[in-house]
């Protein structure tokens, strides 16, 4: 095996996604190692590069944190596609990619004269995806949106946080990460078949659809049982976060098999009652249960919870901080980070690859300058002059 | 049905609980043929806690995390149906399990043993940590990933408060396992090549919700503390009481033009005047105050119509759907989102992650029966004699929630 070589090697992507999810896709693809070119707004680039926070907390395009840590592994070109100047350049370098992938509001590329039929004729084994709040069509497609928004609308929202008090969002981006995963995912399978049919397809990825997959068992019960989901505590016991002596422990009673003698390691003999045995019985008396683990958790730190927990074979966890998840010895031993220079914000460590694929490994690269690669894509895809791309940036086209 | 996307691709999967059959869920949606092996004595969480009545082909849970896939139940201690797994192994483009480390090479199934029986073999592990580092061993579900990641640091209603789980990490690492399983697929296809890869569930779920987090950690030493449903930069944002029981919806403004327009919406133009609330910085400060005003609007009236009016004025806002309300959304309907299988079988699933149009993918059955595909494989598949198939024997039926 030659370790050196990508999985999607000369795989050419035209990348005009913003905010997250298209992102996430594409730095999966360049990651893997396809030619991602970014394609930004002349002189402000993907609304992204100014959102906050931003390294040094001093606000410049080059600084976002949520920007260079969604960009890694791409280049990035300049192109106005407002301009018919710049609609023309950007039908010529669709005819020389494999792939599109692109996040506007459904109605922007068809409105331009890009939809998928049109960049089609241009290139007929193009693969186009498209990622959108809620779908290439139907009554909600040109709704706006945000994460609490997409959330909400997937279902996930209502049976997050109390039965006793609202809906709690979600803190990280999940239905925006889980929709990038999917577009590459269905990017991927489309590749996958032109290879052996030489057909190019549009992919549509809808966030709120993505978002229903994190309740599909909830869903598929309405669906088959009438039962509706609700905010509810988790159905086995014990199978939550507790206090400990230093913060927060997890006591999982998984995988099942192993609960009844790994609880001796709690230290109280009424735990292992009979009625205790099947998850059933603890299930039904879910206080009492939960207040015979308690005290031994009060006498034992996070680390401790954990490890004894896995020397008893039960999934346990504790609640790690960020400091902590920066040293974890598993991350270090597994090389989970890697460090990344940039020429404006300096060298540091990013998580590296999602998962290790032995033979096609990951590519550390950071995320490229606004513009940065103006002259070898233009130069190299479309043999533009250094003087024609001079014009085209006088122009603003560029 | 048209061509599909993953049709001649053969996957052996060893997977159980969620995130591992998720992963393998989507591979069979678009075409791959999946066969499950199942071990009679402990059979699938997801199949339940009843041996009795067939309880275990009873689940919808089961129908919706295995549809598609194929059943056969075989017993890795018993030498003939390690020879019958070897033979599978050898016509299989794909292997899939999410064991802890050393529980497959035990076993006589880690990645060198099936290189073995098939050198351009695609191997995909889903251990919960990862087949390497001092935790391979560990046994992990969302629940605990969540907490040792430092993922469940980011959601909670205050902060200081306990902090609560999101939807869903299996489901994250499921779809990270099938990202995985394409890349190794798409390699394959161009060059012939097999290999390993190992997804750690605890890496795949940290790089897809946390990566931005851990690198402003690592530039600023800052984090974002938990702060219920309002956003970090933006004012306001929440989670608004509508009308009817438990009814919410949700908005927020992100642009002193956005909070003008709502300011029409809810029927006070004045406050667009309103110093208090005139930019970003001051909404922030009087997000109590604007968290009471907006609820008394929405409060009388019904969580959809609240987001078709801020919708139809370019503002961001969606009802807090429950199953039901999806049940029945007219968007989603309009998208034939919620489909049955093609075998004529009656019963909704949740439809297809993505829409591919030339390779559309199928729900093409619910979760099987128990040992359905049996025969089908050992003798169709395999040309192996009708004894190889062994039926499954009742008496050795046992739960993942049985205690030992």
């Amino acid at each position: 095996m030659n370790p050196s070589v990508k999985a999607l090697q000369n795989v050419t992507v035209l990348d005009l996604t913003t905010q997250i999810a298209g992102p996430y896709c594409t730095k999966l693809l360049g990651g893997f190692g396809a030619e991602v070119i970014k394609v930004e707004r002349p002189l402000f680039g993907d609304p992204m590069r100014s959102a906050p926070p931003f390294f040094g907390s001093e606000r410049n395009a080059e600084r976002g944190i949520p920007f260079l840590w969604l960009n890694t592994g791409k280049k990035s070109i300049t192109l106005d596609l407002a301009k018919r100047d710049g609609v023309e350049t950007f039908r010529e370098l669709v005819r020389r990619v494999d792939i599109v992938i692109e996040s506007f509001m459904p109605r922007v590329l068809p409105d331009l004269g890009l939809g998928y039929e049109a960049l089609a004729k241009l290139n007929p084994q193009l693969i186009m995806t498209s990622i959108s709040n809620y779908g290439q069509n139907g009554p909600y497609r040109d709704l706006e949106a945000d994460e609490i928004t997409l959330y909400a609308m997937s279902g996930a929202m209502y049976m997050t946080g109390l039965p006793d008090r609202e809906p709690l969002s979600t803190g990280p981006a999940t239905c925006q990460y889980t929709a990038g995963l999917h577009a590459y995912i269905g990017t991927l399978m489309a590749i996958f078949h032109r290879h052996e049919s030489g057909e190019g397809q549009h992919v549509d990825v809808s966030i709120q659809e993505s978002g229903i997959e994190c309740i599909e068992m909830t869903m598929i019960n309405h669906l088959r049982l009438g039962r509706r989901g609700r905010r509810a505590l988790h159905p086995m016991v014990p199978w939550d976060i507790f206090p400990c002596r230093d913060g927060w422990a997890a006591v999982i009673c998984g995988p099942f098999r192993n609960w009844w003698r790994g609880a001796s390691l709690f230290e109280e003999p009424r735990l292992l009652e009979e009625k205790y045995r099947h998850v059933k019985g603890r299930t039904a008396d879910r206080a009492r249960v939960e207040s015979l683990i308690q005290p031994w958790l009060d006498r034992h730190t996070r680390e401790e919870v954990f490890h004894a927990g896995q020397a008893n074979k039960l999934a346990f966890g504790y609640l790690a901080s960020f400091e902590e998840v920066m040293s974890s010895p598993q991350h270090r031993r597994r090389g989970f980070f890697r460090r990344l220079d940039h020429p404006v914000v300096g060298e540091h460590e990013y998580c590296a690859a999602p998962f290790r694929a032995s033979a096609t490994p990951w590519r550390d690269e950071r995320a490229p300058l606004l513009g940065e690669h103006n002259h070898s894509v233009y130069g190299e895809k479309l043999g533009f002059s250094a003087e024609s791309i001079a014009r085209l940036e006088r122009e603003g086209i560029v | 049905m048209g061509a599909q996307a993953l049709a001649g691709v053969r996957i052996l999967d060893f997977c159980h609980s969620w995130a591992g059959p998720h992963a393998t869920r989507i591979l069979a949606d678009y075409g791959a043929e999946v066969i499950r092996v199942e071990y009679v004595p402990r059979l699938c969480a997801l199949r339940g806690a009843r041996a009795d009545d067939r309880m275990y082909d009873k689940h919808p849970m089961w129908f919706q995390v295995n549809r598609g896939k194929r059943s056969t139940t075989l017993n890795l201690h018993r030498e003939t149906d390690r020879d019958i797994i070897r033979d599978l192994v050898a016509r299989s483009t794909l292997v899939f399990d999410n064991a802890r480390a050393g529980v497959m090479e035990k076993l006589g199934f880690g990645y060198e043993d099936l290189k073995k029986l098939k050198p351009d073999v695609i191997l995909v592990t889903m251990a919960a940590y990862g087949k390497t580092g001092p935790w391979s061993g560990y046994a992990g579900y969302g629940g605990s990933i969540e907490t040792v990641s430092g993922i469940q640091n980011l959601t909670a209603y205050e902060p200081g408060s306990k902090p609560a789980r999101v939807k869903e990490l299996d489901i994250v690492n499921g779809i990270a396992g099938a990202c995985a399983a394409m890349t190794a697929l798409v390699h394959h296809r161009r060059t012939g090549e097999g290999q390993w890869v190992d997804v750690s569930q605890m890496e795949a779920a940290t790089h897809a919700l946390l990566g931005e987090h851990l690198l402003e950690f690592v530039m600023n030493g800052t984090s974002g503390p938990p702060r219920g449903n309002r956003h970090r930069w933006l004012a306001p944002q929440g989670c608004y009481r509508c009308k009817g029981r438990d009814r919410w919806v949700t908005l927020l403004v992100r642009s002193d033009e956005e909070w003008r327009r709502l300011c029409d919406v809810l029927g006070h133009p004045e406050w667009q005047d309103d110093d208090r609330f005139a930019t970003n910085e001051k909404r922030m400060e009087h997000h109590d105050l604007l968290d009471e005003l907006i609820e008394s609007w929405t409060s009388t009236r019904y969580h959809h119509d609240v987001t078709e009016l801020l919708g139809a004025r370019g503002l961001a806002a969606g009802a807090v759907l429950d199953t039901a309300d999806l049940a029945r959304d007219p968007h989603l309907e309009d998208r034939g989102y919620f489909a049955s299988s093609t075998d004529g079988v009656p019963g909704l699933f949740p439809g297809l992650p993505f829409r591919m149009s030339r390779t559309p993918g199928a729900i093409r059955w619910r979760g099987p029966d128990l040992s359905r595909h049996q025969k089908e494989i050992i003798c169709g598949l395999l040309g192996r004699p009708a004894e190889d198939a062994r039926p499954v024997d009742e008496t050795e039926i046992g739960t993942a929630f049985d205690p030992e």
